[in-house]
């Protein structure tokens, strides 16, 4: 049977372009893409770019005033790498620290998140009093810790003196083998608290069934906590350890507070080494080039990270 | 017809003069200084700029204030653009200073030198500075402080110190007799370099003398071949072990200060400003002051300049705003609100302050200067020089290889 279809109708029926767009929108990888440009467009604006600024800038010789830049190839690496006195004190520096705040800080925060999971009296209030340090401006902390360690009239060396401790006494930001790990005991105040909360997280994930599993097989604490607890905190831990590590790689804050990078340059970081070179030497070509040094570091254990993570979540699949 | 003729001719000269308030106000001067600790020099400022603003209609100062850091960090970034600043504070010489004018951020003030007559009217030693830049005179001094050594009379008393010591020999005599008293006989503060680098400065004037000092300071010779420096290390060493209140390099200058009021140290090396301080603390009357007895004619210290920026689009109303700063009456009025003493010599003083008079005594006594470490070098080497101080202070380089440390740091600039 023949249908007759009016002009009309045909034309109605004809894609128009308000359909057709209507259609593409949706399109979920249209959309995908939609959603992430203004995402995607920051970031190369924001730190994309000046991260390739920084890695052209650490090929040249610039001191941030005039417009004269010129190119001099590897003679800001040669230069750090070579002939500066302190940049390997500070890679040695942020290379212990790295170290300390991979180990001390997490294994603080696992400690309070275990013990603050406990149905304990006063639960809620003792959480927020460990993680209120994260939320202080690490200048602000870093000044209280600087009154704290003053070798007059500081607090621990009041302590000790009180104790009767007279020889344990210490100038404690102002010996070259102690300040570096007295500015990290203020560190590991600061950001302890941000371990326990993702450890807390972490720990309510945990299968109550398993538990009780466990339980009913005749597991003890220690089995418990070994064989059902740790293994559902494997990716809470590794976030935990990357986060920070990244942040301790570029440490900055709360070193420049309470030493300033003193006595003699022996609690410079790598961070704080570039931004001196730049921002207050002047030369921005070596600070790009210590920074570039310091993103690479970065790079070498961030790529492996996320080459680990893509295996395990292709393995989930 | 009439009316609207009137009506024209009201609209034209509302025109006209919204186009002359227009203009006027485009005489906006943009101001960029540090932040002031003292009250007194807040409110003098203010004082000033609502004076000048009151007697040049339709010109705006506008004064942002900074941090030291905060500062530099500005000026570098507002270099790039039009939108810096038509008067910058910096320190005179070569170093801090020296870097804003080789870069081009620095208008050559010759002309206004001679308008205004500032060579006359402003002290040499702080004219000094002005002098010392390539293509001409710039900046404007805007405070000179001299730094000297401040003692506790009770102290000094205790430990049988009758006189302030006129040599340099003389003054380590007295540094052996407060030890022997059981009084640190000096306290610094070491986590602010340039609070220790002081020591040095004046040991190094004192061991090297005037021309050597000023050949090392600009690099001309080698550090690590005049044994006058290596000297200088050994001497400035034995300060920090022996007559240094300690720990020190912990601490910073503001906690040194407190120290030094609490009577746990004989003396303290500080500039004029200190008075100012004793004063706020009442405690003018228990100290005395007197020159670090280098040998030398000169007097140890340093000028702050305001500068002109190359980039100003008012630069004659700028060095108006300058020349109004300085002017005796000004500078009069507003005396001891910047630093004991006033860049325009034409000031009278008439306060009865012992420690005010001495200042004036010791100012009137040098004929010339010689400027702190800081300002004398590149902003790079004075890093290295602070590093290399501190590692002599805390015992980790050996005083005799120190000088050849510095110069191989020196030897190594690009």
């Amino acid at each position: 049977m023949a249908v007759n279809i009016s002009a009309a109708d045909r034309h109605a029926r004809m894609p128009t372009r308000s359909g057709q767009l209507r259609r593409k929108l949706q399109d979920p990888t249209l959309q995908g893409l939609i959603l992430l440009a203004p995402a995607v467009l920051t970031y190369a604006v924001f730190a994309f770019y000046p991260m390739i600024d920084v890695i052209q800038l650490s090929f040249m010789k610039w001191n941030g005033l005039n417009a004269d830049k010129h190119w001099v190839g590897l003679d800001n690496y040669r230069y750090v790498l070579a002939d500066d006195p302190v940049f390997w004190v500070a890679f040695k520096n942020t290379l212990i620290w790295t170290f300390l705040s991979v180990v001390f800080p997490p294994l603080i925060g696992f400690g309070l998140a275990l013990g603050l999971n406990q149905n304990i009296p006063g639960r809620s209030p003792l959480r927020a009093l460990f993680y209120m340090p994260v939320i202080i401006a690490p200048i602000a902390v870093a000044t209280m810790w600087r009154w704290m360690f003053d070798p007059f009239f500081g607090l621990f060396n009041s302590l000790l003196s009180a104790a009767g401790w007279p020889n344990l006494i210490q100038d404690w930001l102002g010996d070259r083998n102690v300040a570096l790990y007295s500015v990290f005991i203020g560190y590991v105040w600061e950001v302890a608290g941000f371990s326990m909360v993702l450890f807390l997280a972490g720990l309510q994930g945990v299968s109550p069934t398993l538990i009780e599993a466990a339980r009913i097989d005749g597991a003890g604490r220690f089995q418990l906590f070994r064989y059902v607890t740790l293994p559902a905190l494997r990716p809470t831990i590794t976030i935990v350890l990357i986060l920070s590590l990244i942040n301790s790689l570029k440490a900055f804050d709360i070193v420049y507070g309470m030493t300033g990078g003193g006595p003699a340059q022996s609690t410079q970081m790598l961070a704080m080494w570039a931004y001196t070179q730049a921002m207050q030497l002047g030369d921005f070509g070596r600070g790009s080039a210590i920074s570039v040094v310091l993103l690479l570091i970065t790079v070498a254990i961030v790529i492996p990270y996320l080459r680990w993570t893509l295996k395990r979540h292709e393995a989930y699949q | 017809m009439q009316t609207s003729r009137k009506i024209r001719r009201i609209a034209l000269l509302s025109g006209i003069a919204m186009m002359v308030a227009s203009a006027a106000s485009a005489q906006e001067i943009k101001v960029w200084t540090l932040t002031f600790a003292n009250d007194s020099a807040n409110k003098a400022w203010a004082d000033i700029v609502k004076e000048f603003e009151a007697a040049n209609p339709g010109v705006t100062i506008k004064v942002e204030g900074r941090g030291t850091d905060e500062h530099k960090s500005a000026l570098r970034v507002a270099s790039g653009s039009d939108q810096g600043p038509d008067i910058y504070f910096m320190w005179g010489g070569l170093g801090l200073g020296g870097e804003f004018v080789k870069a081009g951020l620095s208008l050559p003030l010759d002309k206004y030198y001679a308008e205004y007559k500032w060579d006359d009217e402003l002290l040499s030693p702080a004219l000094s500075f002005s002098k010392q830049y390539e293509g001409g005179r710039h900046g404007v001094p805007y405070t000179f402080h001299g730094e000297a050594l401040y003692y506790n009379k009770a102290l000094f008393e205790k430990a049988g110190i009758t006189t302030a010591p006129a040599t340099y020999d003389e003054l380590v005599a007295d540094a052996e007799k407060l030890k022997a008293a059981g009084i640190p006989a000096i306290t610094f503060g070491g986590t602010v370099n340039w609070h220790v680098m002081r020591l040095m400065d004046m040991i190094l004037e004192t061991k090297c003398g005037v021309e050597k000092h000023d050949q090392l300071m600009s690099m001309r010779v080698s550090w690590a071949d005049e044994a006058c420096a290596t000297a200088s290390f050994e001497e400035f060493h034995k300060w920090t072990s022996n007559y240094t209140l300690k720990p020190f390099m912990g601490i910073d200058q503001a906690q040194s200060f407190n120290l030094f009021l609490g009577n746990r140290a004989a003396m303290m090396l500080e500039g004029d400003w200190l008075v100012g301080q004793l004063k706020g603390e009442n405690r003018t009357a228990d100290f005395g002051l007197f020159a670090f007895p280098t040998g030398t004619d000169r007097l140890y210290g340093f000028a702050e300049y305001n500068y002109i920026s190359t980039k100003s689009k008012v630069p004659d109303i700028a060095a108006k705003f300058l020349n109004y700063l300085e002017s005796t009456d000004v500078q009069q009025k507003h005396l001891g609100d910047f630093g004991s003493i006033s860049v325009n010599k034409n000031v009278k003083y008439t306060s009865t302050e012992p420690l005010d008079q001495k200042w004036i005594e010791i100012f009137g006594k040098f004929p010339s200067t010689f400027v702190n470490g800081d300002q004398a070098f590149p902003l790079d080497v004075t890093t290295e020089y602070f590093r290399v101080i501190n590692e002599v202070a805390s015992d980790n380089l050996d005083p005799k290889a120190a000088a050849a440390e510095l110069q191989k740091f020196i030897g190594n600039r690009s």
